[in-house]
């Protein structure tokens, strides 16, 4: 390879891993990744594959008999999640950010308990920041939109419990921690060679896949990207939802709103012209993808839990992912707390839900029955609008800031 | 003064340099060390919208990220 070629190639993986990448970039892609998700099978969601990463844990210990569990390598959205964090992990390594972060024991903690009621919030609201959020809103579902709603009171009230916390306790994220494996310095050139050898693996593990299940292998391709991708620009939902009357900065919630604007477009053309695989499914079933039966109790419930647990733990359902990625062990034990909960949620809370609530409060609303296709269209992007102006408005003025 | 915010991860570091530098004079300096990636995107636009100065971001061994900040 001659001199200027090598130049041309480190001056593009310079540009993709020396600094971090607007959010706004991060959101389109993802918004991209997960319509071409939608038209292979279905759209992006992560607390499905939660949920089985959890079962089969419990299954080896013999917990849950009689529940039939697919195993994760068999299960899409059970490998999706797991390729989001290796994909993390090659974006972490390959801009050399990759380490343990051990923080104070209280972090832990909250970590534990966040994750634990993103877990009851996923399974009450059935779908998490992106299958009843990121996916669902685009879907044209108005359990979403209500999802969205719950969530966002969600996240206020637990911004206000950390600011107390915070006021007065502050030793709770004060204390002793540690950091292992970070890169030095000018050095570090193995976190390079080790994201290397993650990509290798993934592909390998996707090339297994392409005669038997070529929806898995594609499954991988996607999620390791999506990994790599909210990695790089630090996408989050919380952030999205949090930083605006946090810090007062919008551009978490603009990656998100443009990541949200892209699926739409795309969603209601698959939707609307039944596009993808519709040999197995009916039209209305494609319709129907990711409207789930949680209008409007299941979503108002799950989408406030969902959205305390989610600022407690510091990071929605990705954001958590591509953390435990990246080495940021509080988020470790956030990921340990929606594993080892969703499958006990769903064995004994959502029962409970499911009877105390009529089933006019827990059935499918797909927007578009009522309003049109393009009714529907025109008030989600509206919303996105009047989402975007509120927050650019308030990074002006700070009306609505805490600080 | 120095801040430490090792080991802790979004949205805490933010929090905790929001809180100590409302109890700091404009003019005194601030020095952040923290390990989340995360500051280090959002410290300077942070500074930029509050009128405070970013006097330097350098990484250190261990993986530690040092930022140091006038206040504004």
């Amino acid at each position: 390879m001659s001199s200027q070629n090598k130049n041309s190639l480190s001056e593009l993986f310079g540009m993709l891993f020396g600094k971090h990448w607007p959010v706004w970039v991060g959101g389109i892609l993802l918004g991209l990744l997960n319509i071409l998700l939608f038209a292979i099978k279905s759209p992006w969601g992560a607390s499905g594959g939660i949920t089985n990463l959890g079962d089969n844990l419990y299954s080896l210990f013999g917990m849950f008999p009689g529940k039939e569990v697919t195993a994760v390598t068999a299960s899409n959205y059970g490998m999706l999640v797991v390729l989001i964090v290796f994909g993390s992990l090659a974006g972490a390594l390959f801009s050399k950010e990759f380490a343990l972060r051990v923080p104070p024991k209280g972090e832990m903690i909250k970590g534990f308990i966040g994750g634990a009621l993103m877990a009851v919030g996923a399974t009450v609201g059935i779908g998490c920041s992106i299958g009843s959020f990121f996916s669902g809103v685009p879907a044209l579902s108005g359990g979403a939109l209500v999802f969205s709603f719950a969530m966002f009171a969600g996240v206020i009230v637990s911004l206000k419990y950390l600011i107390w916390e915070m006021e007065k306790f502050p030793k709770w994220s004060t204390g002793k921690s540690y950091t292992f494996l970070a890169a030095a310095p000018e050095k570090g050139r193995w976190q390079i060679i080790a994201g290397i050898i993650v990509l290798i693996f993934v592909i390998l593990i996707a090339y297994t896949y392409t005669d038997t299940n070529p929806v898995m292998s594609w499954f991988i391709i996607i999620a390791t990207l999506m990994g790599l991708i909210s990695q790089r620009s630090r996408f989050c939902i919380v952030k999205s939802f949090r930083d605006p009357f946090m810090s007062g900065e919008s551009h978490g919630t603009v990656g998100v709103i443009a990541g949200l604007a892209v699926s739409l477009v795309g969603f209601t053309a698959i939707k609307y012209f039944s596009i993808g695989d519709i040999s197995e499914v009916s039209q209305r079933a494609r319709e129907l993808t990711w409207v789930f039966p949680n209008f409007w109790g299941k979503a108002l419930a799950g989408g406030f839990i969902f959205g305390l647990g989610m600022t407690v733990a510091g990071g929605c359902a990705v954001g958590t992912l591509w953390r435990v990625g990246e080495g940021q062990i509080k988020l470790w034990f956030s990921l340990l707390g929606l594993v080892l909960f969703s499958p006990i949620s769903n064995e004994y809370i959502v029962p409970f839900a499911d009877g105390i609530l009529p089933q006019s409060a827990r059935f499918r609303s797909f927007l578009p029955d009522y309003i049109g296709y393009d009714g529907a269209f025109l008030l989600i992007a509206l919303i996105l609008i009047v989402w975007y102006v509120f927050v650019k408005w308030n990074e002006r003025t700070g009306k609505f800031s805490a600080f | 003064m120095t801040l430490d915010c090792k080991g802790l991860s979004c949205p805490m570091p933010m929090l905790k340099i929001t809180k100590t530098m409302k109890s700091l004079n404009t003019g005194d300096v601030l020095e952040i060390l923290g390990t989340d990636p995360g500051t280090k995107t959002d410290l300077p636009s942070w500074c930029a919208k509050n009128g405070h100065e970013l006097l330097e971001t350098t990484d250190l061994e261990g993986g530690v990220n040092r930022m140091v900040v006038r206040k504004g």
